[in-house]
């Protein structure tokens, strides 16, 4: 097989600290070769030194044969290296021909645009992977999974030779996520190269060739996707055995937290019911569009309901805003992070005492200082957030400890109902046990838990009870046995995904 | 699966609706104001405006924004009529030659410190805007230049016609000859945002400078043109707008910038960055300019424009950004 990249011992350190040593990797034509590794174990770095945005210490790249020490950007695109940036890097605004074409016209050094041209590039570069996109909406009216597309043929439209895929599969639904890999192994089909870079091994194991595995920005090893499992793979990356703790609850039925009955919203849910009970952990498991996210801000104050009732600890009542809901002891993780979860730029300490204003004010509405920082001392250390000081930006910190500054923001107000809206989603394996220990933490404490999940694993190593949505309505309430049965992921994938006209495998029953 | 292009955007077709019934209950309370005679002093009248419009349309779709437009074009046009004085050189070509150099030169200055100290646009141009103005008065003076003494040329210039007509009343009207620099104006700005790299370099760095700059665009480039470009034509409105006024009062001008801003945000331009056209500009400064002149019409008096100018904007930019947090919602964000 002929070899299109070729790393031979690279090196690079940031001041003294080793973020790439000593590593080499070999990509074939036509392979799809999956990047897996904990955040910082020298992935990115990797990545940015063959696309030339950093220099290595040591080392060199050759591509298609031609050798550079260091390589420059435009080298780079000239060597057919494409990368598909989490962000995606698309102009929202602009039409999806355009996004596919403007940076082809870039390279070739175009001074005047022609829309022919720009609509016969998008055309062809959407016919290669076989999808048709209305080419003059603007991409921000296009779904995540679309703009995905976009971004690939964009790519393509530069003769990639080899693509680089950095965490593609992050926001896109169960069925998105198979479109998109069979696109992937189209592509591998027709010799393009790809360089896959993702946390859900599921999908690594889906698609790899080979799977190359880095620890500390060391290479553990190549090896090919039939020599690894989950268990083997997760204990290579992490260095330690890796065992997601199953949660058992502890605490005996007493009185609800929150009871939600016949809930609807027209277009979002409808007829929900369920119980939340001291120490519970409901999963809420569906397909994005099933309701379960509409279901979350409704019981957080966004989103009202038409109808139904929500009562809390007892009391029916109006949840209208977000203050109201906090106020009631209910606290929310929301889907996405780092819109709207996190104040980016602001300090881990002010990201975890935002809940805590009453707290750390005194009468005048003046911050006690020492106060805050002596509290985000004491969640920091609760929570185990790897952070060189309170005051560093969220921003600097890694997708685990980012979502754990939210878990203590949280915490500290003692809630009574904690919702967690995919809490692991961009988290790498090491660091999601220490979450799932977190919730269950939690929860042994008497807080009821609502977890949103797409992950059968996690859903069965935390939950007690779950709930199975489809197209707004719950198809199957599971009790802790059923959850405990072996087969019980394979029905439940089927449950979700079946268009409702089979019969319920696990009988509705009322918990 | 493709979408037609459509010929009017959703908000150019609600501003000719405005402009259309506007005209109509005009037209209808006093019908003096369905004339040529008057459309020709309308446009005239509206030209200055949208020379400054256009620039501010391309700042405002680069992703920043630029207060110190008005003060260049009275530092260019002030300058011009008081080098034409000095040196008696009554040519008109000379006035534009001079207007336009020192547009283009302080509008490149706001590039560059835009672009080396990375300043927010609205806080270096509010500074630059000042330190033009003060630097005019210091070297060319604050002396008022009247009918008078101003030079023929540029009387000459401001009466030109491109052709003529009797009104029924005996006066002679017609178009101005500032529609040449308009319409020349619009064609350069429609030809480089539409069909230049350069253009469409500054949508993508409006939509993402992040963006635009992986996809390999040469930003300090791009934004040198924006800033220039809108020194450029702020530098021939000030000519235009000494001979349309023909005398020249140098702390005139400056202040009004917000409303032609205003205009462009009326036309669905946005602050944000990415988004704008060119149709719709024009017709945010037709809109701002029938209610400047005919409101006489309607027997209002002219404190009325503020409100009218400023109901619109209102209403403009609250529809935008209803149909947005609608759209919004859909998508599950609740970001109000």
């Amino acid at each position: 097989m002929q070899e299109i990249l070729v790393a031979k011992g690279l090196y690079k350190s940031y001041g003294g600290v080793h973020a790439l040593k000593d590593f080499n990797f070999v990509v074939g034509s036509g392979e799809i070769h999956c990047l897996v590794g904990e955040n910082g174990s020298g992935k990115s770095t990797f990545v940015k030194i063959v696309v030339g945005a950093i220099s290595p210490d040591q080392g060199e790249i050759i591509l298609n044969g031609h050798h550079y020490s260091h390589i420059s950007p435009i080298q780079a695109i000239h060597e057919g290296v494409q990368v598909i940036y989490q962000d995606l890097s698309l102009f929202p605004h602009m039409s999806v021909a355009e996004n596919i074409a403007i940076n082809r016209l870039i390279a070739q050094g175009k001074r005047l645009v022609n829309q022919r041209e720009i609509e016969n590039i998008a055309t062809e570069q959407l016919s290669k992977i076989g999808v048709s996109l209305d080419l003059f909406i603007p991409v921000e009216e296009l779904s995540t999974a679309n703009r995905q597309i976009v971004a690939i043929c964009r790519a393509l439209s530069l003769d990639a030779k080899i693509l680089f895929m950095d965490e593609p599969t992050t926001a896109l639904t169960k069925v998105e996520v198979d479109h998109l890999l069979s696109i992937v192994m189209e592509l591998k089909q027709k010799g393009l190269s790809v360089v896959f870079i993702s946390h859900k091994l599921n999908e690594v194991f889906e698609v790899a060739d080979i799977i190359t595995i880095l620890r500390d920005g060391r290479k553990v090893g190549d090896f090919k996707p039939q020599e690894l499992d989950y268990k083997t793979l997760t204990y290579y990356m992490t260095g330690r055995k890796v065992e997601y703790p199953r949660y058992k609850r502890s605490l005996s039925d007493n009185k609800p937290l929150l009871e939600v009955k016949n809930l609807s919203r027209k277009g979002n849910f409808e007829n929900i019911s369920f119980k939340l009970y001291p120490g519970d952990i409901v999963g809420l498991i569906g397909l994005l569009g099933s309701g379960r996210t509409e279901l979350a801000l409704t019981l957080f104050g966004l989103n009202p309901p038409d109808s139904g009732e929500i009562i809390v600890d007892g009391t029916p009542l109006k949840i209208n805003s977000p203050v109201e809901a906090r106020q009631l002891g209910i606290g929310l993780l929301p889907e996405d992070r780092q819109t709207k979860g996190l104040f980016l730029k602001k300090s881990v300490k002010d990201n975890i005492s935002v809940t805590l204003l009453e707290k750390i004010t005194s009468k005048l509405s003046i911050i006690n200082k020492n106060f805050q920082r002596s509290l985000s001392h004491e969640a920091v250390k609760n929570m185990r957030i790897v952070v060189p000081d309170v005051e560093a930006m969220v921003q600097s910190l890694s997708g685990g400890n980012q979502q754990k500054t939210i878990f203590a923001r949280w915490a500290m107000t003692n809630p009574k109902i904690f919702i967690l809206d995919s809490p692991t989603v961009g988290v790498d394996v090491g660091s999601k046990a220490e979450i799932y220990e977190l919730i269950q933490k939690l929860a042994s404490n008497g807080i009821g838990i609502i977890l949103i999940t797409d992950e059968m694993p996690e859903l069965l190593a935390n939950c007690n009870k779950a709930l199975v949505l489809r197209n707004g309505k719950v198809i199957a309430q599971l009790s802790e046995s059923d959850l405990n049965q072996a087969d019980i992921g394979d029905r439940i994938q089927v449950l979700i995904s079946s268009n409702g006209s089979s019969n319920p495998i696990v009988q509705r029953e009322n918990a | 699966m493709r979408t037609k292009k459509r010929f009017l955007t959703r908000n150019e077709s609600y501003l000719l609706a405005i402009v259309l019934i506007y005209s109509t209950i005009v037209a209808l309370k006093n019908p003096a104001f369905l004339s040529f005679e008057n459309f020709f002093d309308l446009l005239r009248a509206a030209s200055g405006k949208l020379l400054l419009a256009l620039g501010v349309l391309v700042v405002l779709i680069s992703g920043g924004i630029d207060v110190s437009f008005t003060a260049i074009a009275i530092f260019g046009g002030y300058t011009s009529a008081r080098l034409m004085l000095a040196t008696d050189i009554d040519n008109l070509a000379f006035a534009f030659l001079v207007s336009a150099s020192i547009g283009i030169l302080l509008g490149s200055i706001n590039a560059l410190i835009i672009h080396i100290f990375r300043l927010p646009t609205l806080i270096a141009t509010l500074g630059t805007s000042s330190v033009f103005f003060g630097l005019m008065t210091i070297l060319v003076g604050t002396k008022s230049i009247n009918a008078g003494q101003m030079p023929s040329s540029i009387i000459n210039f401001g009466s030109a016609r491109l052709f003529e007509a009797v009104a029924p009343s005996g006066n002679t009207y017609g178009l101005s000859v500032f529609i040449i620099p308009v319409v020349f104006a619009i064609l350069v700005t429609w030809f480089v945002l539409y069909r230049t790299m350069l253009g469409r370099g500054i949508f993508s760095l409006g939509n993402s400078e992040e963006s635009a700059k992986r996809a390999g665009f040469n930003l300090f480039l791009i934004r040198f043109f924006v800033y220039s470009y809108v020194g450029l034509l702020a530098g021939i409105m000030g000519v235009v707008y000494v001979a349309e006024v023909r005398w020249v009062n140098p702390v005139s001008l400056v202040g009004t910038e917000l409303s032609i801003i205003a205009a462009a945000v009326i036309g669905g331009a946005k602050l944000t960055g990415g988004e704008g056209t060119i149709l719709g500009t024009i017709l945010g400064i037709i809109i701002i300019q029938l209610f400047n002149s005919t409101l006489v019409f309607l027997g209002l008096s002219s404190s009325w424009n503020d409100l009218f100018v400023g109901m619109i904007l209102l209403i403009s930019v609250s529809v935008t950004s209803y149909q947005q947090r609608l759209k919004s919602r859909r998508s599950l964000t609740f970001s109000d």
